[in-house]
């Protein structure tokens, strides 16, 4: 018998009694007057991340290219390596290009495109739109466009939308929540913003 | 031994046992931001009952839609055929260097030493596993595994250990006066790991959750590390204890919403990913692990342990795990989990766990899955005559109290003589055949007893 066989046997033979799911619609999670309120608060507080509202009449690589001024540069003509497959961003390394994913660790700022916004603890979801899902974790800072009509108020409610969107999972079979920067506390219990993915991330509302 | 040498220090116990009730403190601010919390907990713990009891099936499930999705699937009925699986896999691909996130099954089975031993470097990656591995040192909590290691030794650990050390503090920009500064010592780590990220030829993950109608294995972290060891190296091995599934997304809401905010006081943790096939060119392997799970299913009393998502609230708010630490225990997952887990892997090895309990039912409160961990503890009590472990001296005791109160006359003679110990001199009555004289002073009996006082209405 394989190993697989016995496990299921085993566990076949010793459950005793069985218990029903629970009706999870029954569940009143919380809600907010203004969810987009809420987000912006969120993630400009307990998340550590900064907020942009981008104005109507500015472009997207504006904005981007104004937060890449703002960092501290690598590249060899004294400017910020910026990743991104975005369209109209102005970027020296492309996710869909690269034939490495390490390439993407030299980024200064990467930027990427989050789907849902949930305002009870400002987790973004980003599904893998790009060959090289490294981008959202290896460049020293990240920028994460989102539309604020994408903004729920839970998690019961974003992982609904992602159950239901037939969008997610298709040729890249990967996504994540992000809600801020990479951190850390496991040093006497000190709060540090960068540990080992991106040091800072920019939520670029559009 | 290490726990004793630890508990020496008064300061450090302070320290230990203010720094885990902070983190109480702060999962209780976020149970009463949410008004739903007690549903929630309803909600985790009839999922889980639910899940756990029809495991089989799930498992079965979830196997079929992984596969679907590309990934490899294994199934390991123990600790040894498990580490076989990992190494063959490893091996195959020629690995050398394996980074890899924190795993408590990894633990669990000794995977580290079982790899090392054939000649594959394991790098951990979360900082606080990193800092024990350089350090030789075994985890003192499950999610915050080094909070006990202090920021000078880590300091000259980081500078004896990491050769390029001068290198990378060179380049840290901000000026500091400690040389062992928590930011400082963090960029270190960052750019030490940075680099073990880009040699590595495979990732290793753990995994809270498996989703059985997708097939998404889900890894939360703080320091996106899980992320790095699977983004960069294109081999991803997921080790996974066969109680972690749970249904659908449904059900993954309300686990989201509880890891954070149950383990380390947070809304969420940074990062919560979703693992649901390999990367492009790559390869994505999960391996499910029994080693004892579907015993613990047929044993009447405790299987509700198996709904432990190991968020570590039970800890730290247990008064005996923050002021003895992790060590004190001799099994590897401390406080009541782990004294309940302990029991469950091997009694005669690990009953000395279950007197590490004061049986103030806080765990119980407090766990998000309703595991009733206290009441689990004092069932193993009751068992440990039966298992041959009672202590003789408190059988006696127990004995001779029980023959006390059955007999009024006796008991309220002592109980006047009582205070005649007070005359005793104190260096004969905390020497070592008393065994409350350890870590205690004597107590003083007051004059007159409490049934005195009260016959004479003083009360």
């Amino acid at each position: 018998m394989s190993a697989k066989e016995e496990i299921l046997k085993r566990l076949r033979q010793n459950t005793r009694e069985t218990y029903d799911m629970p009706d999870l619609d029954s569940l009143k999670p919380i809600t907010y007057v203004d969810p987009v309120a809420e987000f912006i608060q969120k993630t400009t507080t307990t998340a550590g991340a900064k907020l942009i509202e981008k104005k109507t009449d500015e472009s997207l690589n504006d904005v981007v290219q104004t937060v890449a001024k703002g960092l501290p540069p690598s590249g060899k003509d004294g400017k910020c390596i910026i990743a991104s497959n975005l369209s109209g961003i102005e970027a020296q390394l492309n996710p869909d290009t690269v034939s490495e994913a390490r390439e993407l660790m030299a980024a200064d700022l990467g930027v990427i495109e989050g789907r849902i916004g949930v305002a009870e603890n400002a987790c973004i979801w980003i599904p893998q739109q790009m060959k090289e899902k490294s981008i959202c974790f290896a460049a020293q800072q990240l920028v994460i466009v989102l539309r604020r009509d994408a903004i729920v108020n839970n998690m019961h409610e974003a992982y609904a939308r992602i159950a239901a969107s037939g969008d997610y999972f298709q040729q890249y079979k990967f996504g994540t929540f992000i809600s801020g920067p990479s951190k850390t506390a496991d040093i006497e219990g000190a709060l540090v913003y960068g540990a080992q993915a991106a040091r800072g991330v920019t939520v670029v509302l559009v | 031994m290490a726990a004793e040498a630890y508990l020496q220090n008064d300061a450090v116990v302070t320290r230990h046992d203010q720094t885990f009730f902070g983190v109480r403190q702060k999962r209780d601010r976020m149970a009463q931001a949410l008004p739903e919390w007690e549903d929630l907990r309803e909600a985790a713990s009839q999922i889980k009952k639910h899940t756990e009891t029809h495991l089989a099936d799930y498992l079965e499930k979830f196997e079929q839609n992984a596969t679907k999705n590309g990934v490899h699937v294994h199934w390991a009925n123990d600790a040894e055929e498990y580490n076989r699986i990992v190494f063959d896999i490893l091996s195959s691909h020629q690995v050398k260097k394996v980074v890899k996130s924190k795993s408590m099954l990894t633990e669990e089975c000794h995977l580290n030493t079982h790899l090392e031993a054939k000649g594959i470097e394991v790098v951990e990656t979360d900082l606080g596993e990193r800092i024990l591995q350089m350090m030789k040192l075994a985890p003192s909590h499950i999610v915050m595994p080094a909070l006990h290691v202090h920021r000078e030794d880590i300091g000259d650990c980081f500078r004896k250990q990491i050769s390029n050390f001068n290198e990378i503090a060179a380049s840290y920009p901000t000026p500091h006066d400690d040389p062992n500064d928590p930011t400082f010592l963090t960029y270190v780590a960052r750019m030490h790991l940075r680099q073990q990220f880009a040699e590595a030829d495979a990732g290793m993950t753990g995994a809270n959750f498996g989703i059985a109608e997708t097939g998404d294995v889900v890894v939360c972290t703080n320091e996106g590390n899980a992320d790095m060891s699977t983004s960069i190296p294109k081999l991803h091995i997921v080790s996974m204890g066969i109680e972690k599934l749970i249904p659908n997304y449904k059900a993954m809401g309300v686990f989201q919403r509880f890891v954070a905010r149950s383990g380390t006081g947070q809304e969420t943790t940074v990062y919560t990913s979703h693992f649901r096939g390999p990367r492009p060119g790559g390869e994505m392997h999960i391996v499910l692990v029994d080693n004892g799970r579907s015993e613990i299913i047929g044993n009447a009393e405790h299987w509700q342990t198996l709904k432990c998502m190991r968020c570590g609230a039970c800890m730290n708010t247990c008064p005996v795990y923050r002021r003895s630490a992790g060590y004190s225990y001799t099994y590897f997952i401390p406080g009541p989990i782990g004294v309940n887990l302990g029991m469950l892997r091997d009694p005669h090895k690990y009953y000395d766990n279950v007197s590490g309990c004061s049986l103030c039912c806080s765990c119980d409160n407090v766990c998000p899955v309703k595991v009733d961990l206290s009441t689990q503890v004092y069932r193993w009590r009751q068992e440990l005559d039966s298992l041959g472990h009672a202590d003789p001296m408190k059988k006696m005791m127990s004995n001779g109290m029980s023959f006390l109160f059955n007999h009024p006359a006796l008991y309220t003679s002592a109980l006047r003589l009582s205070p005649m110990v007070n005359w005793v001199p104190s260096p004969l009555i905390n020497l070592k055949l008393n065994p409350w004289a350890y870590g205690h002073e004597m107590m003083k009996f007051p004059k007159k007893s409490f049934h005195q006082l009260w016959k004479e209405k003083k009360l």
